[in-house]
């Protein structure tokens, strides 16, 4: 039954790798950076090719973004850097230095009252798994700000780069409604 | 294990008991970002794992030359078949026994495209995914069948055991003055979770954690104790928040084994976490299905046969099938009936369970029909269904326990608009837009397995409630945290709800609807009699209040004890504990029947299906059931369809939070309309790779393309279904929903499509 051999290679690896003298080196182009997140200054190093989504959840113990598909389709690794929603996975950390970021858990301090569009979605139901909703909750508190929640149809539109499998979307809608009036 | 307190409640007081609408008490965690999903955890010392996988879809490998991949910065092992060390066969979720031959999850002989084949192991993730492109794999190939429409896939094997007929099918069918016959067809689907499966396996000695997205805790425990011998104790899986699941992440699979042994190779905590583009091979969806329907009916509409053929694709190794014949032999009366079924072997990872298997696919051939003999005959389609409404299970023949199904196309027709709709199909017009009506039942059978649960009252008056079962979002946390408050008499703020743990009291499958249902059950029972053993306390020692007034019973309200006869202002439970001088109380308590009521038993009650009841054991016929009305607006000229507005009533029986229920139906709607839109893995014919293997290019439903969704409850409590008058829930919601639209599609459009999803092309 089987027709010959055929040989499937795979691509060649894109990055060029270090090597001292046949030695392994463990680590591949580190690199430092001072990173500002949720208003702290943080230290991280990194190789250079990391992600600011794996910096955050792998390196500084922020796993509130999330990782749904790391390929910019899903938008659970929303996180706002100078104030504009930015897709952490498409991001290199190198590429943050200077800006400022912010992520779900900058969004309130534990203890503290809810942010708006949190307490919002806590009260619409706007979640079920909730693995979504970090990255909806950053969408929506900029879908806010950049006035683009002025009709349902319109929060619907500049919420659907955030995929929701659970299927809140009826609950976000309603949540973000309500959440920019409170805000407005 | 996580313990979930109940607070920032908003609202009604009332809303914390047993059927209010309480917010979800897990739902602070999740809005923050501190629930902890699996992958979030960082054992000391953590190296990660990234899968190679086969490029062929057929054939076997011939050898792989790791050379390149080895000698990158970081690698520290690259598995293959060869280095591999040994795993054991396991018991399977049947309790089949296991086969002697080792378990092998690394293949080396390939049945589909995307099979695990080696595994790299590094320091960081970038340099395992970046050693994993130097993997030379040399293959050879075979030729494949990429799927149902293969020619060389033929009618595949027929399946007995699906067959259900009864009367003469074909002679009636013969004789009928009316008959339509056509094929429906659904494409592989799948679950799509946005959170990606994945775990982080640690070894101490011969004791394993496993940080893992799990709906079934102890069934996979299970198997990872078989996997690496050793005893089912020492295996701790934890599984707290899991970020969607959808039937996908009940079982042990391929990428957990690879793990857990990367983990006992090297010493080393292991995480593996699977790309988006695995998520498609790495297990599977719902399997492609066909089915062709004969309806016979006389003039007026009344159904007299039912003939149906149908086939699903299965892996080449295993038999998955996916009933085709599960709402078909129950939606309607009819005298005649016949239903049979194929499963065809493909070269595709084995189809898994996506919600509400079989009877998702099941009602949108029915559904479908049955519309299209409404037109044929010149009857409304709400008129043809109740006209054929079936009083009893025509299958099992035994009454319904309760079936609110004309009350939900009463309510679901009124609150619709339904009779607004002009007959005609492409008869209501907007401008450039052709609206259609369209309407399709649903149903969900009610499975039943014991369950298990701790309820403790502790010294300072608080509860906890503790399960090895898992939320993943059907509202678990705070359905429980309900129960218990509703059954002892306390605040729902003053119970904690443990979940998500193997150490923790066992549980069976969340899968199959069944779960809110058996632990609700169990929680209600164990918390009655934590409650009991309070009340007594109070009454009988000594140093309680109470002792003096030789009551036979107390009541406890609000956290407040008094006597029935007294009308003083009560003492609080943390008092009484206090005097008493009790730290806690405690009642573990299970819901099995006597006779499994023994040690070995109860282990495979929660760790196979085998005690699972079917929806017809009893004297009773157990379902859920649901309408949908569907208005589409479809584009004249392009055919692009916009589901306009929904309106949805369904029977669930009993609901413990409506607001947590409703969100579970309205999900399930949602993936309905993905269903019929925009879902459809589309697998390369030369050479069986699924082509849209990522989100950008499998479509599931954004925010724009959901119109507001009403659903109405028209459930009543059902006592013969479950000990606190639940039905099934979660998988209910999408049954219907494809059809409805492609029912209000063809009356928008006088187009017909009957193989999902309904595309553009399809239409123009
Ligand atoms: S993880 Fe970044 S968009 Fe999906
Ligand atoms: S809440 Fe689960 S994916 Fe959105």
């Amino acid at each position: 039954m089987f027709f010959g051999l055929l040989l499937v290679e795979r691509p060649a690896a894109l990055g060029t790798y270090c090597h001292q003298n046949g030695v392994k080196t463990p680590m591949t182009n580190q690199i430092s950076l001072n990173l500002d997140i949720n208003g702290k200054s943080r230290q991280v190093t990194v190789e250079a090719r990391v992600t600011l989504l794996d910096a955050l959840r792998e390196h500084l113990e922020l796993t509130g973004t999330k990782k749904g598909c790391d390929h910019g389709q899903c938008g659970a690794c929303t996180v706002h850097v100078d104030g504009e929603r930015v897709l952490s996975c498409l991001t290199l950390a190198a590429q943050v230095e200077g800006s400022t970021i912010n992520t779900i858990e900058g969004l309130s301090a534990p203890g503290d009252a809810l942010h708006p569009v949190q307490a919002a979605f806590l009260e619409h139901d706007a979640f079920q798994c909730g693995y979504c909703t970090p990255g909806q909750i950053m969408s929506a508190v900029a879908c806010i700000r950049e006035g683009h929640a002025g009709s349902d149809d319109e929060i619907r539109e500049y919420m659907s780069g955030n995929l929701c499998r659970c299927g809140a979307y009826p609950h976000i809608v309603d949540a973000v409604r309500e959440a920019a009036k409170e805000l407005s | 294990m996580t313990i979930v307190e109940t607070r920032a409640k908003r609202g009604d007081a009332a809303d914390g008991a047993l059927g209010g609408r309480l917010s979800r008490i897990d739902g602070p965690a999740k809005i923050t970002g501190l629930a902890d999903y699996a992958l979030e955890h960082h054992p000391q010392g953590m190296v990660h794992a990234v899968l190679v996988e086969s490029a062929i879809a057929s054939g076997r490998v011939v050898s792989i030359d790791a050379n390149a991949a080895e000698r990158a910065p970081g690698v520290l092992l690259v598995m293959t078949p060869d280095n591999a060390l040994p795993i054991k066969s396991a018991t399977d979720w049947l309790n089949t026994p296991p086969s002697d031959a080792p378990y092998e999850p690394l293949a080396r002989s390939i049945t589909f495209a995307g099979q695990h084949i080696a595994a790299v192991i590094a320091e960081t993730f970038e340099q395992a995914t970046a050693a994993a492109a130097l993997v030379k794999v040399y293959y050879e190939e075979a030729p494949a069948i990429a799927g149902l429409d293969d020619p060389k896939a033929g009618d595949g094997m027929p399946l007995d055991r699906m067959t259900i007929e009864w009367g003469d099918a074909h002679g009636a069918l013969a004789n009928a003055p009316i008959r339509i016959k056509h094929e429906y067809r659904t494409p592989r689907e799948y679950n799509v979770p946005i959170e990606p499966h994945g775990l982080i396996a640690e070894w101490k000695g011969d004791r394993l954690t496993v940080w893992e997205p799990s709906q079934w805790i102890d069934g996979m425990a299970r198997t990872y104790a078989e996997w690496f011998d050793i005893p089912f104790e020492n295996v701790e899986l934890r599984s707290p928040y899991i970020g969607g699941g959808f039937g996908s992440k009940a079982l042990a699979l391929e990428h957990g084994a690879i793990a857990i042994n990367a983990a006992r190779m090297l010493g080393r905590p292991v995480k593996l976490a699977v790309t988006r583009a695995q998520t498609f091979t790495a297990y599977g969806g719902r399997p492609a299905t066909r089915q062709t329907i004969e309806l016979g009916a006389t003039r007026d509409g009344k159904l007299v046969s039912i003939v149906q053929t149908g086939a699903n694709e299965t892996s080449m190794k295993a038999v998955q099938v996916e009933p085709l014949g599960s709402v078909t032999s129950i939606m309607y009366a009819t005298p005649n009936f016949s239903s049979r079924q194929n499963v065809v072997p493909v070269n595709t990872v084995k189809p898994g369970a996506l919600r509400a298997p079989g009877e998702n696919p099941s009602a949108f051939g029915i559904e479908c029909a049955i519309d299209e003999l409404a037109y044929e005959v010149g009857i409304d389609p709400v008129q043809i269904r109740l006209l054929n409404y079936a009083e009893e299970d025509p299958h099992a023949r035994k009454p319904w326990s309760t079936r609110r199904l004309r009350e939900a196309y009463a309510a679901g027709a009124e609150a619709f608009g339904w009779s607004a709709r002009q007959p005609k199909p492409r008869s209501m017009r907007e401008g450039n837009q052709l609206i259609g009506y369209g309407v399709a039942a649903g149903t969900y059978p009610v499975r039943r397995t014991p369950g298990e649960a701790l309820v403790r009252i502790l010294g300072d008056g608080s509860v906890e409630v503790a399960s090895s079962g898992i939320d993943m979002g059907q509202g678990t946390y705070t359905i429980l945290a309900q129960t218990a408050a509703e059954a002892i008499g306390v605040p729902v703020e003053k119970v904690r709800v443990k979940l998500g743990d193997s150490s923790l009291p066992r549980a069976p499958v969340a899968g199959g609807s069944q779960f809110a249902n058996l632990i609700t059950g169990a929680v209600h029972k164990a918390a009655l009699a934590a409650r009991d053993e309070l009340i007594g306390l109070a009454i009988n020692d000594p140093n309680s209040p109470f002792r003096d007034l030789q009551a036979n019973t107390l009541i406890v309200e609000n956290g407040v004890i008094s006597s029935p006869r007294d009308t003083g202002a009560g003492v609080g439970i943390a008092e009484i504990m206090q005097r008493t001088g009790r730290e806690r109380i405690e009642a573990l308590r299970d819901t099995l029947p006597e006779n499994l009521r023994n040690e070995k038993d109860h282990f495979r009650n929660f760790t196979t299906i085998t005690t699972m009841l079917s929806p017809t054991d009893g004297d009773y016929s157990l379902h859920s059931w649901c309408v949908h009305f569907v208005e589409v607006r479809v584009d004249a000229d392009f055919g692009t369809v916009r589901v306009a507005r929904m309106v949805s009533a369904l029977d669930s029986g009993r609901l413990y939070n409506p607001k947590l229920a409703e969100s579970q139906w309205k999900g399930g709607i949602i993936m309905g309309i993905g269903q019929a839109l925009l879902e459809e893995g589309i697998v390369d014919a030369r050479n069986g790779r699924v082509m849209n293997n990522n989100l950008g290019d499998y479509l599931v439903p954004t925010n724009a393309d959901i119109p507001d969704l009403k659903v109405i409850s028209v459930g009543i409590p059902d006592t013969h279904a479950s000990v606190l008058g639940g039905k099934a829930v979660g998988e209910l919601g999408i049954v219907g929903v494809a059809p409805a639209i492609a029912n209000a599609v063809y009356h928008a459009t006088g187009v017909r499509v009957r193989d999902l999803p309904i595309t553009m092309d399809k239409l123009t």
